[in-house]
């Protein structure tokens, strides 16, 4: 049988088909011992389920499964959420993220300006170090349009003179 | 204020009205008149002495905060199921997430598990006693995994229609329906099993 016709006949059973459907599911299933025997099964099986649901009682006494919730009840209401505390609990959650928002906006414009700004002496604030040995200068110029990276080697005297406790501490050794 | 047996003496829509005003007295002896039920819900669900007990304990915690809310469209009792069911739901959801999946779940995505299942003929509870049959749906309910479970507690003792399951569950009016196939055929030849056992 067809996994659609199986759960047509289900749904026949629940009366959850049209009337014109559950036409339809009676007109295929006339001829059709299978189906007619699994219609049945389905049938009994609701109608047992619906007649014996199983009955069980609360394995405590009414006193103690009582306490349990009134002990409940009054923990709740001894810590009622005030009202103003809620809402500023609620707008907390839109005012955190709204003004991380405006603070990376902010920033974004002040760098723009930063970059942009026609103060003559602004290329002189881009002094770069990459690493002991070498020093770089950057100049731009908004007015040529030009950009110059200028890269300048420490004198060797120097990065010995900032090498040398290391090679006195090895000799000690 | 009224005696614990004036109480016992008023209607559930009574209590629900003193209760409303805070007579928590009223309240009690709705939950002493429904907690069996309430419970067995919950159990019928989550297959847990402990924990039904505690959900249908946090139920009736529940519905004592929002029971300015309830409007009296449907009994009282029902209202308070649909509140415990949906307890149950999310606290069996909850343990999903830290549970691997059954071989039986893995069988019935592969596919047609049920279709390999005989039809069952006979009506495999015949001649029993009630409470016996009861215990028979109750051990064999034991055996479903909790998508199978849930989905006949909710359509077959609940009486929810397809689209209230699918939405309560979280998944597909196709899923539910497919679910509760199988849950049927495997409950039949469940029921069958026992029967066999018994005339062996």
């Amino acid at each position: 049988m067809k996994p659609e016709l199986e759960l047509k006949l289900q749904a026949y059973v629940d009366g959850e088909l049209s009337a014109r459907e559950a036409r339809d599911v009676e007109t295929a299933i006339a001829n059709d011992a299978e189906a007619q025997g699994l219609l049945r099964e389905l049938q009994t099986t609701t109608a047992v389920l619906r007649q014996n649901e199983p009955q069980l009682a609360v394995p405590e006494s009414r006193e103690f499964y009582w306490s349990k919730i009134e002990r409940a009840i009054e923990q709740t209401e001894r810590e009622p959420v005030r009202p103003l505390v809620a809402f500023w609990f609620s707008l907390r959650r839109v005012l955190v993220p709204a003004a991380g928002l405006a603070l990376v906006l902010f920033l974004a414009i002040a760098s723009f300006k930063v970059n942009t700004t026609s103060d003559p002496l602004s290329h002189l604030a881009e002094v770069e170090s990459l690493s002991e040995h070498v020093s770089s200068f950057s100049f731009r110029s908004h007015s040529h349009n030009m950009f110059v990276v200028w890269l300048h080697e420490n004198t060797e005297q120097q990065a010995s003179a900032d090498m040398e406790p290391e090679f006195d501490d090895e000799i000690l050794q | 204020m009224a005696t614990q047996q004036e109480h016992a003496a008023l209607g559930d829509e009574k209590l629900v009205r003193l209760a409303q005003r805070g007579d928590m007295r009223a309240f009690e002896e709705l939950v002493a008149r429904h907690r069996d039920k309430i419970y067995a819900r919950a159990f019928s669900m989550v297959r847990n002495e402990d924990d039904a007990v505690d959900l249908s304990q946090e139920a009736w915690v529940k519905a004592w905060q929002r029971l300015k809310q309830f409007q009296g469209e449907s009994s009282f009792v029902t209202w308070m199921t649909r509140i415990v069911i949906n307890l149950c739901l999310d606290h069996l959801r909850k343990a999903k997430r830290h549970r691997a999946e059954s071989i039986e779940m893995m069988d019935e995505e592969s596919g047609g598990v049920e279709r390999q299942m005989p039809v069952v003929q006979i009506n495999p509870t015949e001649g029993l006693e009630r409470g016996e049959i009861r215990q028979r749906i109750d051990k064999a309910l034991g055996q479903l995994s909790y998508e199978h479970r849930t989905v006949l507690v909710l359509h077959e003792f609940e009486q929810l229609e397809y689209k209230e399951i699918a939405k309560r569950m979280q998944c597909s009016i196709g899923t539910v329906m497919s679910r509760l196939f199988y849950a049927r055929r495997r409950m039949a030849n469940l029921l069958a099993s026992f029967k066999r056992d018994e005339l062996s």
